[in-house]
């Protein structure tokens, strides 16, 4: 195999490990996978590696024949993309194309959630399980803490939306809630806000939550739920 | 006489010189065309993010990357023991332990995917090996095919993913074990292994086991890498070409849910250990249509076939899909009338 082979092999590895470094990895894929990757980065700059020192070292072209990289050109598509600029996490635009996410699916019945005086933090996915969950009635009237980003606007309000992931970002499904009782302009879309207020019933198909507080904030390091 | 010889021997190593030069330079164009591509990318930075500022192409990008990024691991792996079985395991030693026998020897292949803790990207490799180690071809195409359909991470998944229907894990085992070994029998009846010439073609790189290990992984890595790239991009720009809200047009039962879903599991491309989290979450279909995505998602999609085409070649691919796209599609059915 060839010097050139060999380099895009390492280049390959290197940007696996760079996502991992920086965690820039969450934007792609699940977090549980970022050992693997690193595992993966390794063991993938070591063969690169090696076949650059063998390649150099070969001081004359032994009798077995150098294959072509062929389609391995490819590869350098992603790394000079990946090296550069990378991809952002997934925003708005996908929201609406998506197929409708039915939360109703498993889940049993959720306990009452106590009436404190903090905010809970809590997942999309969860606030729209429990609106789900006999009419919502087991929020309790408690404040709730939500966290994602403007997915567009709606009448009173916005949509906010954040994805779940069960391995990357190819399938992402978008859990919506909307969130009304805001005054003046909505963010802008995209934007990263945690919504603090309340469970209000009769929404339908996407559940609402009427805001006491919403705050602009950068985007989590953990994008997706 | 001796002057003729003296000019022979002359003539070879010029030869041999000329052939050494082409290869050094090959191999310098080569180097160059990656600095290349390299500093061309990073001139055209700019130009690059404000492509990404763009919605809909940012999307395209991050579901690209995302498919291409969660694969490398699983094919890291499938690459790493398909080298392994090249360099330790001697050349006729598969052709005398497996059954030659396609009736024994596809069955078995079948179930033995079980034991394979890994999504499709890495049984293509392994397979491949299989192929080019003398195992019987159509035994090596159904544990290609099973192998990311029943392994027990898979099949924890789902029963995750599906809380109190311990059926739909029973199916999703059935169906996807009868889908494997009807494409094995049918390949080992109607199938031309002439078509498989690509993997049968693959010679075995001489010399001590680590460094044919070395060899081997080095090339399969750049190209089932090249043609992952193909399927990541072919999915990606799939994925955001139709949206998936047009489904919501075909739900319900019926043949239609069915087509609907087993065409999106191929245009989707998901690693088979998240399919069933996506399924379970398309509650507008029928159970059965659900399981169809995930017996025809393991074995067929556009990533799958980029894939299969690399280490087979295109014509292989070219009649495999299909004709695994219909068995699957047909064994989830069948099952899922018997058991959903």
């Amino acid at each position: 195999m060839s010097a050139a082979g060999g380099t895009i092999t390492m280049l390959v590895g290197a940007v696996l490990l760079r996502l991992t470094v920086t965690d820039t990895y969450r934007r792609y894929v699940k977090g549980g996978l970022g050992l693997w990757l690193t595992i993966a980065g390794i063991a993938i700059v070591l063969l690169g590696l090696v076949t650059l020192v063998r390649a150099i070292r070969r001081s004359r072209p032994s009798h077995e024949h150098d294959h072509g990289i062929g389609v391995g050109w490819l590869l350098l598509a992603p790394i000079a993309a990946l090296l550069l600029v990378a991809p952002p996490t997934l925003g708005s635009y996908g929201v609406g194309r998506a197929a409708n996410v039915n939360i109703k699916a498993g889940r049993g019945v959720f306990k009452p959630l106590p009436r404190g005086q903090e905010p809970l933090a809590m997942s999309l996915l969860e606030f729209g399980q429990r609106a789900y969950d006999h009419h919502g009635t087991s929020f309790n009237n408690a404040p709730v803490n939500l966290i994602g980003f403007v997915a567009g606007d709606v009448d009173g309000g916005f949509e906010l939306a954040r994805y779940t992931i069960s391995c990357c970002a190819a399938d992402a499904a978008p859990i919506v809630v909307r969130v009304l009782g805001t005054s003046g302009d909505p963010p802008s879309r995209d934007q990263w806000v945690t919504v603090t207020g309340k469970f209000r019933p009769g929404g339908g198909n996407i559940p609402d939550l009427v805001a006491t507080s919403v705050a602009q904030i950068p985007a989590p390091k953990d994008p997706y739920e | 006489m001796g002057g003729v010889g003296d000019d022979v021997a002359l003539s070879e190593a010029a030869r041999g010189q000329l052939h050494e030069h082409r290869q050094d330079r090959r191999a310098d164009v080569g180097v160059a065309v990656v600095v290349l591509v390299i500093v061309a990318a990073a001139a055209l930075r700019p130009l690059l993010q404000d492509l990404l500022d763009k919605p809909a192409v940012a999307h395209w990008a991050t579901i690209f990357v995302a498919i291409t990024v969660q694969a490398m691991p699983f094919l890291a792996l499938g690459i790493t023991v398909s080298a392994a079985i090249a360099a330790f395991v001697p050349d006729d030693f598969l052709p005398r332990v497996l059954p030659d026998r396609p009736a024994l020897a596809v069955p078995v292949a079948a179930v033995a995917g079980a034991a394979l803790p890994g999504c499709e990207c890495g049984s293509v490799p392994i397979a491949g090996r299989l192929v080019s180690r003398g195992a019987l071809p159509a035994a090596a195409l159904t544990f290609l095919l099973s192998a990311p359909a029943i392994n027990p991470v898979v099949l924890v998944a789902t029963a995750v993913a599906f809380p109190g229907k311990p059926g739909v894990v029973a199916a999703r085992a059935l169906a996807s074990l009868l889908a494997a070994t009807v494409v094995g029998l049918v390949w080992a009846r109607f199938g031309n292994d002439k078509f498989l010439e690509r993997a049968r073609r693959r010679h075995s790189h001489d010399g001590p086991p680590l460094s044919v290990m070395v060899e081997t992984a080095q090339h399969d890595l750049l190209q089932a890498g090249g043609f992952l790239i193909v399927g990541a991009a072919t999915a990606a720009t799939l994925q955001t070409a139709v949206p998936r809200s047009i489904l919501d047009s075909v739900a319900g039962s019926g043949a239609a849910s069915v087509l609907a879903l087993a065409g999106l599991a191929v245009v989707m491309a998901i690693c088979s250990e998240a399919d069933a989290f996506v399924a379970a979450s398309l509650t507008q279909f029928s159970l059965t249509s659900r399981l169809a995505f995930m017996v025809v998602g393991p074995m067929v999609d556009v990533k799958l076939i980029a894939l299969q085409a690399g280490t087979f070649g295109g014509r292989f691919a070219l009649r495999f899909a299909p004709l695994t796209f219909v068995v699957a599609a047909g064994s989830a059915i069948l099952v899922g009338w018997w058991l959903l």
